[in-house]
C-alpha cells in the first residue's frame, strides 16, 4: 500500500510538468508573431508593401521616419528589403493562408505602391503617388492629395475622399463593387466614368459637364476647365460622385 | 434555402439571371455548403471551358435545305395573308375616317418625339473626348489576350488543387465575377456590335482575367 502510495507520488509530479510545457506550448503555437521595423529614408521613400492575406492600413504622420507594424500568423513569414530609399515589405507566398495585419505609419509624400489578395486597404492622408492592386478588398483612400493614384480590385468597394492634381492621373476599377468618389465641388477635370451595370451618377457635378458624351454605360467629358483625368471603371456596381 | 432549391437555380445564378435577393441567399447557402460548391464549381468549368471551345458553322447542305424550306413557306404565307386583306371591309364612315387619322397623326408624334429623346441621350460630343474614349477592339487583341488567358489557365489548373480553400475559393468567385462580366460584354455587343463603352469593357475585363491570373499563378 505505501510502495503504490510512493509510485504514485513519484508519477503526478512529471505529469503535472509535462501537462503544464504542453499548455505553454500550444498557448505559444496559437499566439501571433509580431513585425516592427523603423525605416529612415533620406529623401522620398517609396514603399512597397505586398501582402496575402489581412488588412493594410497605411497613415500619413508628421515624422520622417516609417514605422510598420504587423501581426501575423505564425505560419507567416515577414520580410523586408532596403535599397536606398526603395523599401519592400512581403509576406512570403505558403500553402497555408495565415492572416497578417499592416498597420505603417509614413511621412505623406511617401510613395505607395500596396498589393494584395485578400482583405481591407486604408490608406490615409497621402500625398505621394499612390498604386493599389488586390482581388478580393474594400479599398479606402481618404484625405488623398497624390498627384496619381491607380487602384484596381477584382470585387470589392472603393471609396476615394481627396483632392486631384492639375495633370494628374486618377485611376479606380472595380469589377464587383461601387466606386464612391468625393471631390471639393471646385476640382477641374476629364472624367472618363464606364459602368457595365449602367448605373452611374454624377450629382451635381453633371451640371458643369461640358463637351460630354452620355449613355447609359459611359460618361465622358470635361469638369469646369479640365486637366486631372480621373478614370472610374465599374461592372458589376456603382459609379458615385460627390461634392465635398 | 435547401440543397434542392440552391441547385434548381445554380445554373440561372452562373448566367446572372438571378434577382439580387435570390444571389445574396444563394451564396450565403454555397458558402455554407460543400456539396452545392462543388455542383457551382462543375458547372463554372463547364461554361469556362465551353468558351474555349471552337465555333464551327453549319455544313452548307444545311443552310440550303433551310433556305429551301423557308422559300416554300413564303408564298403560303403572303397569299393567306392577302386573301385575308381582300375580305376586309373598307367601307368606312367620315367618323370613323377622321378617328384615324387622328390615331395615325398621334402615332406619328409619338415616334418623332421618342427618336428626339433617344438622340438627346448622346448629345453634342467634344472631338477630343470622344476621341480619347474611343479604344476599338481589334480581333489581334482578343486573340493575343486569349491565348495569354489560356496559358496562364493552364498553369493556375495545375496548382490549385494545392492550395488553401480559402484561397481557392477567392480565385473561384473573383474569375466568375470576371466571367460573368465578360459574358455581359459579349451578349452587349452581340446586340449592338459597333458599341464603343462595350468594347472598352470588354476588353478591360480581359485584362483583368490576366491579372487575376497573373496574380494566383504564383501560388
Amino acid at each position: 500500500m505505501i510502495r503504490t502510495r510512493k509510485t504514485t507520488k513519484y508519477l503526478i509530479r512529471p505529469v503535472i510538468c509535462t501537462l503544464l510545457c504542453l499548455a505553454i506550448l500550444s498557448v505559444s503555437a496559437n499566439s501571433s508573431s509580431r513585425f516592427e521595423r523603423t525605416y529612415s529614408p533620406r529623401g522620398t521613400a517609396h514603399l512597397s508593401i505586398s501582402n496575402v492575406n489581412g488588412s493594410i492600413r497605411v497613415t500619413a504622420w508628421d515624422r520622417k521616419t516609417i514605422v510598420a507594424r504587423a501581426n501575423a500568423d505564425p505560419s507567416i513569414a515577414i520580410e523586408d528589403q532596403v535599397l536606398g530609399d526603395d523599401i519592400t515589405i512581403w509576406t512570403r507566398r505558403n500553402l497555408s493562408l495565415g492572416r497578417a495585419n499592416f498597420e505603417v505609419s509614413v511621412p505623406p509624400e511617401t510613395s505607395l505602391a500596396i498589393k494584395n489578395v485578400i482583405g481591407k486597404i486604408e490608406l490615409q492622408n497621402i500625398t505621394g503617388h499612390v498604386s493599389v492592386n488586390s482581388f478580393d478588398s474594400d479599398v479606402h483612400l481618404v484625405g488623398i492629395d497624390s498627384p496619381s493614384v491607380d487602384v484596381r480590385v477584382t470585387s470589392g468597394d472603393i471609396f476615394f475622399d481627396g483632392a486631384l492634381h492639375e495633370g494628374g492621373s486618377y485611376n479606380l476599377q472595380s469589377m464587383r463593387g461601387d466606386l464612391d468618389v468625393t471631390l471639393p465641388s471646385a476640382s477641374p477635370f476629364n472624367l472618363n466614368a464606364r459602368a457595365l451595370s449602367e448605373n452611374i451618377n454624377l450629382g451635381s457635378f453633371l451640371n458643369n459637364l461640358t463637351g460630354s458624351s452620355r449613355g447609359p454605360k459611359g460618361v465622358s467629358g470635361t469638369h469646369l476647365r479640365g486637366g486631372p483625368r480621373l478614370t472610374l471603371t465599374a461592372y458589376a456596381g456603382r459609379i458615385l460622385l460627390h461634392k465635398k | 434555402m435547401l440543397c434542392t432549391e440552391c441547385q434548381g437555380l445554380i445554373s440561372e445564378y452562373i448566367d446572372g439571371a438571378l434577382e439580387l435577393g435570390e444571389q445574396v441567399k444563394i451564396e450565403r447557402h454555397l458558402a455554407d455548403c460543400e456539396p452545392c460548391r462543388a455542383v457551382r464549381d462543375d458547372l463554372l468549368q463547364i461554361v469556362h471551358f465551353s468558351h474555349q471551345l471552337p465555333e464551327h458553322a453549319p455544313a452548307t447542305a444545311l443552310w440550303s435545305r433551310i433556305r429551301e424550306g423557308v422559300a416554300e413557306l413564303q408564298p403560303r404565307f403572303w397569299s393567306r395573308w392577302w386573301a385575308g386583306l381582300r375580305t376586309l371591309n373598307f367601307n368606312l364612315s367620315v367618323p370613323q375616317l377622321v378617328a384615324g387619322a387622328a390615331a395615325l397623326v398621334i402615332v406619328i408624334s409619338i415616334a418623332v418625339i421618342v427618336s428626339q429623346r433617344q438622340n438627346g441621350s448622346s448629345q453634342s460630343v467634344d472631338p477630343k473626348v470622344r476621341q480619347a474614349d474611343v479604344v476599338p477592339l481589334s480581333n489581334v487583341d482578343v486573340q493575343q489576350l486569349e491565348k495569354q488567358i489560356s496559358r496562364l489557365s493552364e498553369s493556375v489548373e495545375e496548382r490549385k488543387n494545392s492550395w488553401d480553400p480559402e484561397l481557392r475559393t477567392a480565385f473561384e468567385r473573383n474569375l466568375y465575377y470576371i466571367d460573368q462580366s465578360l459574358a455581359e460584354c459579349r451578349h452587349q455587343l452581340k446586340d449592338n456590335p459597333a458599341d464603343d463603352v462595350s468594347q472598352e469593357l470588354m476588353l478591360n475585363a480581359y485584362r483583368e482575367k490576366v491579372r487575376l491570373l497573373e496574380g494566383f499563378e504564383k501560388f
